[in-house]
């Protein structure tokens, strides 16, 4: 911690228990879904059955007919188009709430129906008549950019959506060259989603008198969605209030406001009566955000000494067709980071992206994880092929405490970061080499038993100037001495209104307990950025301690000027103001509260009334944490099923503001990592129909399928106030990859390779039966 | 994904929701824990007129014993199969397969005749039923009728029930001496309906088997006897013999099983093998 | 169609209403009745967000129909803890060891884990997760519902035992 803080780091540090879980635990949570306005209406989709198709004609008569209907809107009703997000290079095509003569996936929002209630609606739904003229759809993304193949948005002309490659190197032709070995694989991720348990939602109200319009939503940043509610529905940003109280679950599929979400916005401003709609879970299936649909082609060239020489990737994404996030981001990522923990002379790569008529691609978790998981499988495979254990390999290529500040091709600059330790810990936690001998004695009985590492550098919190890295924290001393923290964030699941109150407490002086903060509402807070992109601890733990010390800091002048002492000499601890050193000298901090809201007559020259400290910061370009996982697992030779038996992560995200939360994002997001690898899937047929699109066919985790995880921490604080570095993505960045190398372990003996999930017992029996034939 | 709009009744005796059912005519259906009808309703890909609720008729609920047959009122929720003593005693592989179906909340409501009358081609129940040699009890204002349980399933959701007929009781030979029965299934997760599953009997004296029931369920339209490994069996093959080994494959060679987001038809193919050997031998096993 | 008559006891209070049988108990209780804890995540049976006791067994209030309840005893979150009597030990043991994050499956697991351990006094870690298996978390990965769990059946058997 900081050398000022103002009491001792009483909470910073400790389990505290959350502040949340009360209301959570007895159902007093209150999610979009729960809230009901008098009057409000409900609104259900028509979407497209087809995954390419022209629109000949939208016969509304025999739903609006139905009684309870209320409106019917379809893309005639000239919803305006979609602002962009982001300025963006990309190709990118014009984006309208609801589908404007051409559908170009299945989900495709056609007409919206607002009726008395979902009832209804969904009855009224059925009965409007759409006429469609099928085309032939582009499904298959590695085909999207062959001469001749069907073109998803006809005035683009193209399906590429962006491409990007490193200047031609020779250096990196020459260290292939004079490599030992050089290996070559395309490893493919496939097509899920996020899954929030809570699926999208909205309860909107338009006050046409006033001119204001209150939004409840399901979302990750109040702030940025009320802008771009603002631009797209062309309101002054302060007529419009976003209010997101819970929220059960985002993972990045909440971030960025989609089509469909803005098509309830627009319907609700055209009536006059709230309207709420909440997706349904096949929708959110079909219509909210798929991701990590993409390859990548790597080659690797290394020395018999296991060193690194060279990597050259070629990455191929599918954006689907109207990608909800910038088209440079993932890429853009992958490209700069790849490399991650590991020395690697001369780097090289090329990326391609291409519209699909699917789901569009949307940000989950670790957007850009497939960095992790293409490297840690191939290093596998590399060390496998050089005949060395994956530790090894991992070991004599880490970047070390040395080596650091390491600079990458990209210019990012890795510091403060710990590759080799979390490998050494987690490796150790492991019993690495004790779990090795067990498996060949297990492999001698024929059984498959196997082990994976994974390792990372996560960039968190990303500053630098934009939006995203600039949080703000107001701190209002109450009249009563309590303490209200008003903050930007859009917290869903994060436990913010507990860690940010452990850093006030701490960073003021008073009890946890009397401490509240106020988040998820842009009519209170100060404008920030949300939860996304794992910056809420590191940025607005920071700024929510400065505030702190502002507030203290007047505090103490106060109470300097009232007990007529210097205000260094003064200590606030526990909500009491005493001379250091002599504790019977002191205010309790009500009373000083007291002078500086009614008794402004007491107050020192040029002192304003009230104590309320406003700061905003930008935070640095990035803050990196880093970990390393490890996996053990047994393959049933005859049926293909995976049991994990034990799991592991070390981890790096410097100073904890709260251990068990840690915990708690690392193990969620691990489970996540797990799910992608071993169970959830969304798979196409060849005309485009989505093949998952409930839960009995789209298969989440649950409790019988999951080992102990076990965590270690290891601590090197961050340059940022605070010291903190994110914690939110990590887990699942790592656990894809662990996953993998673990099974692809265990079936070594088999020799077969590894390089498509989710890793089903239908591909995985496969590869065994293959192997015995 | 909410339900179409329908009438509904939960008449207290059979006789009424028969009545009801006559009544309705192919817009009527029965509902009993609704654990399949509602999910169906819920996704649009079904729509009645009426539901015809079988919750609320004693007649319908509980297990008994009936000479040389337990007889299990079809609207018995399989919690209550799980845990009930005569079950245990005379028909133990019936709550073995209670124990693979979904999930407690599910089974809290689902019934024995739901499952069996649902057809699902992965569930447990109707295999079960065909392996104990179960007779299902019908009735319909027609009149009554009792169907073998090898005869009811037709293929995949279809049954050999009129629309207007309800399961009455599903009637168990009670386990005679010297038998064996065991289930086992593969699934993704646990409770999930089956990627494959076996259900076997076997009757046995003097310790060697003379007569078999091996039924696969979740790799065809309706549960499906190996009479290959069945025969086998009989003549006297053992686990792990060449000659049950090659029986098998030949069934399972004979199987087209479903292909679907959990797993490849050839994945099911693959596995009915294993999955059959390993509730042969615990059948064995149960039977010394 | 026409709408029918429903009465029910819920959490101890008798509500009456006439509504449409396709209504399911989930959308009764949430809209009828105001009892918004029970959430939905998939409607069809799998998640088990919409977990409710129905005369003391826990059943998913999105397959019913609230006509099915009629005369029912329902129990639903805001019946379980809270208010004077403060948590239950299931409730402070999800607490205690970080059982929850967003909260959003929360309410299916506490209802789903007070009948459980309820039924099964001293279970083995198997049964724990045989038991949880049929609710779905997105957030937690199950480490601190596990461990809260076996924390309320020691404390539940400790209890039991003096
Ligand atoms: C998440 C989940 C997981 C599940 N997992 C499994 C599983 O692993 N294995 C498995 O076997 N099942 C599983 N099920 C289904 C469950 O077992 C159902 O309870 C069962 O299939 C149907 O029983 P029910 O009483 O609920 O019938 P309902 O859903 O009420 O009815 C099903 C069908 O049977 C008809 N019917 C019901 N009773 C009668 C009767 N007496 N006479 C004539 N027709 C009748 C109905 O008209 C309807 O067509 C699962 C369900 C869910 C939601
Ligand atoms: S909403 Fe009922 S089980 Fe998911
Ligand atoms: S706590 Fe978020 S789904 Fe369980």
């Amino acid at each position: 911690m900081s050398a000022q803080t103002g009491g001792a780091a009483r909470f910073v540090g400790a389990s505290v228990k959350r502040r949340e879980d009360p209301r959570l635990l007895t159902g007093g949570g209150q999610f979009v879904d729960d809230v009901q306005l008098p009057g409000m209406l409900h609104a259900a989709f028509v979407r497209s059955p087809l995954a390419s198709a022209r629109i000949a004609s939208i016969d509304t008569q025999a739903a609006l007919a139905v009684p309870g209907v209320v409106a019917i809107f379809t893309g005639a009703d000239d919803f305006p188009r979609l602002p962009p997000w982001w300025p963006s290079e990309a190709n990118v095509p014009a984006q309208h709430p609801l589908a404007i003569e051409d559908v170009r996936f299945v989900g495709d929002p056609v007409a919206i129906v607002i009726a008395e209630s979902r009832y209804i609606a969904e009855d009224a739904c059925e009965l409007v008549d759409v006429a469609y003229e099928a085309r032939t759809p582009i499904v298959d993304y590695r085909a999207a950019g062959e001469e001749g193949a069907p073109v998803v948005h006809a005035e683009l002309g193209t399906n590429l959506v962006a491409e990007m490659a490193s200047p031609p190197d020779p250096a990196l032709e020459a260290a292939f060259a004079g490599s030992d070995h050089v290996f070559k694989e395309t490893i493919k991720s496939h097509r899920y989603a996020a899954v929030p348990m809570e699926t999208r939602g909205f309860v909107a109200s338009w006050n046409k008198a006033g001119g204001e319009l209150t939004v409840h939503m399901a979302g990750q940043a109040p702030h940025v969605a009320r802008a771009y509610f603002a631009l797209s529905l062309g309101l002054p940003e302060h007529a419009v209030r976003v209010i997101q109280r819970d929220v059960g679950g985002g993972f990045g599929q909440k971030a960025f406001q989609a089509r469909d979400d803005m098509a309830v916005l627009h319907a609700a401003m055209r009536i006059d009566r709230p309207l709420k709609w909440i997706e349904d879970r096949q929708e959110n299936l079909t219509a909210a955000t798929h991701s990590r649909h993409e390859q990548i082609t790597i080659e690797v060239g290394v020395n018999n000494d296991g060193l690194l020489q060279a990597i050259r990737l070629d990455h191929v994404l599918d954006a689907g067709a109207y990608p909800a996030m910038p088209a440079e981001a993932d890429p853009g990522l992958v490209a700069a980071w790849f490399p991650g923990p590991y020395k690697v002379p001369h780097f090289g790569f090329r990326n391609v992206q291409y519209y699909t008529n699917t789901t569009a691609r949307g940000p989950y978790r670790g957007p850009w994880l497939i960095e992790t998981t293409v490297r840690e499988t191939m290093l596998d495979i590399v060390a496998r092929g050089i005949g060395m254990d994956p530790a090894e390999v991992r070991r004599r290529n880490s970047i070390q405490a040395a080596d650091q500040p390491y600079q990458l091709h990209s210019g990012i600059v890795f510091d403060r970061v710990s590759p080799a330790e979390t490998l050494e810990q987690a490796v150790e936690m492991a019993h690495y080499a004790q779990f090795r001998e067990e498996q060949a004695a297990a492999r001698a009985e024929g059984r498959l038993l196997g082990i994976g590492i994974a390792s990372y550098i996560e960039p968190t919190a990303f500053g630098g100037g934009r939006s995203m890295g600039i949080e703000a924290a107001t701190i209002r001393i109450e009249p009563s001495g309590k303490v209200t923290c008003l903050m930007g964030l859009g917290s869903y699941g994060h436990s913010v209104e507990t860690t940010m109150a452990q850093v006030v407490a701490d960073e003021l002086g008073v009890a946890f307990e009397d401490v509240t903060i106020v988040q998820g509402d842009t009519a209170s807070a100060p404008v920030g950025g949300g939860n996304l992109g794992s910056r809420s601890a590191v940025i607005g733990g920071a700024v929510a301690g400065m505030s702190a010390r502002k507030a203290r800091a007047k505090i103490l002048d106060l109470a300097g000027h009232l007990m007529e002492a210097a205000p260094d000499d003064l200590e606030l601890v526990d909500g009491v103001v005493s001379v250091k050193g002599s504790p019977a000298s002191s205010m309790a901090l009500t009373e000083i509260t007291q002078v500086a809201y009614n008794g402004a007559d007491r107050l020192p020259e040029g002192m304003e009334p009230g104590i309320e400290e406003t700061t905003r910061w930008s935070a640095p370009f990035v803050t990196h944490s880093n970990a390393t996982h490890v996996c053990m697992c047994e393959v049933d030779r005859n049926t293909g099923l995976v049991k994990l038996l034990d799991y592991v992560v070390s981890e790096d995200c410097g100073v904890m503001i709260n251990p068990m939360v840690v915990e708690g994002q690392i193990s969620g997001g691990v489970v996540q990592g797990i799910g992608g690898a071993l169970l959830e899937h969304i798979p196409y047929d060849a005309d485009g129909n989505p093949l998952a699109v409930n839960f009995k066919d789209y298969l989440l985790p649950v409790a019988d399928l999951i080992p102990e995880i076990r965590i270690g921490h290891i601590v090197t604080p961050s340059d940022t106030p605070g010291g903190h570095k994110g914690a939110g993505e990590g887990g699942t960045i790592g656990g894809v990859a662990a996953t993998v190398n673990a099974v692809a372990d265990a079936l070594a003996p088999l020799g077969v390779t590894i390089t498509e999930q989710p890793l089903s017992p239908s591909r995985l029996l496969a590869l065994i039966e293959q192997a015995s034939a | 994904m909410k339900p179409a709009a329908f009438d509904y009744v939960a008449p207290t005796s059979l006789d009424a929701a028969l009545t009801a059912l006559a009544d309705g005519g192919y817009d009527a259906k029965p509902i009993a824990g609704g654990q399949s009808l509602v999910p169906l309703m819920a996704f649009r890909l079904a729509v009645f007129g009426q539901l015809v609720d079988l919750g609320r008729i004693e007649e319908l609920q509980g297990v008994a014993r009936d000479g040389d047959e337990l007889v299990i009122g079809a609207a018995t929720r399989q919690a209550a199969i799980a845990k009930d003593a005569l079950v245990a005693e005379h028909a133990p592989v019936l709550a073995q397969a209670t124990g693979w179906i979904g999930h407690q909340q599910i089974r809290n409501r689902g019934t024995i005749g739901g499952s069996i009358c649902h057809a699902d081609p992965a569930a447990e129940y109707p295999a079960t039923a065909v392996a104990l040699d179960a007779t299902i009890d019908v009735a319909s204002t027609r009149g009554r009728r009792s169907i073998p349980a090898a005869e009811l399933f037709e293929a995949a959701y279809t049954t050999t029930l009129e629309p207007d007929e309800v399961a009455v009781a599903v009637r168990i030979p009670v386990r005679r001496p010297g038998e064996g029965t065991a289930i086992f299934e593969v699934a993704r997760r646990p409770g999930d309906f089956a990627l494959a599953g076996c259900v076997v009997r076997v009757a046995t004296s003097g310790g060697a088997v003379i007569d078999a029931r091996v039924l696969a369920f979740g790799v065809g339209g309706a549960p499906i006897r190996l009479a290959a490994a069945e025969a086998a069996l009989a003549a006297g093959a053992g686990v792990g013999s060449q000659e049950l080994t090659a029986a098998l494959q030949a069934d399972a060679d004979g199987l087209t099983p479903p292909e679907d987001a959990q797993a490849t038809s050839a994945y099911r193919h693959s596995i009915v093998v294993h999955v059959a050997n390993t509730a042969i031998a615990e059948a064995i096993a149960d039977s010394q | 169609m026409s709408r029918q008559q429903v009465e029910m006891t819920v959490n101890g209070r008798v509500h009456a209403g006439e509504v449409e049988p396709r209504l399911t108990l989930v959308d009764f209780l949430r809209e009828d009745c105001a009892l918004t804890g029970t959430h939905t995540g998939c409607e069809q049976g799998v998640c088990g967000a919409c977990t409710v006791l129905v005369d003391g067994e826990p059943m998913r209030s999105c397959l019913m129909f609230a006509v099915q309840a009629d005369g029912a005893q329902v129990t639903t979150i805001e019946g379980i803890g809270g208010g004077r009597e403060g948590l239950t030990p299931v409730q402070q043991a999800f607490m205690d060891n970080h059982g929850l994050q967003c909260g959003y499956c929360t309410p299916g697991f506490i209802v789903t884990v007070e009948a459980f351990l309820r039924d099964t006094p001293s279970p083995s870690d198997e049964q724990i997760r045989e038991a949880l298996s049929g609710n779905v978390c997105r957030c937690t990965g199950y480490q601190g519902i596990i461990a809260a769990v076996r924390q309320a059946a020691d404390q539940l058997a400790a209890e039991a035992r003096s």
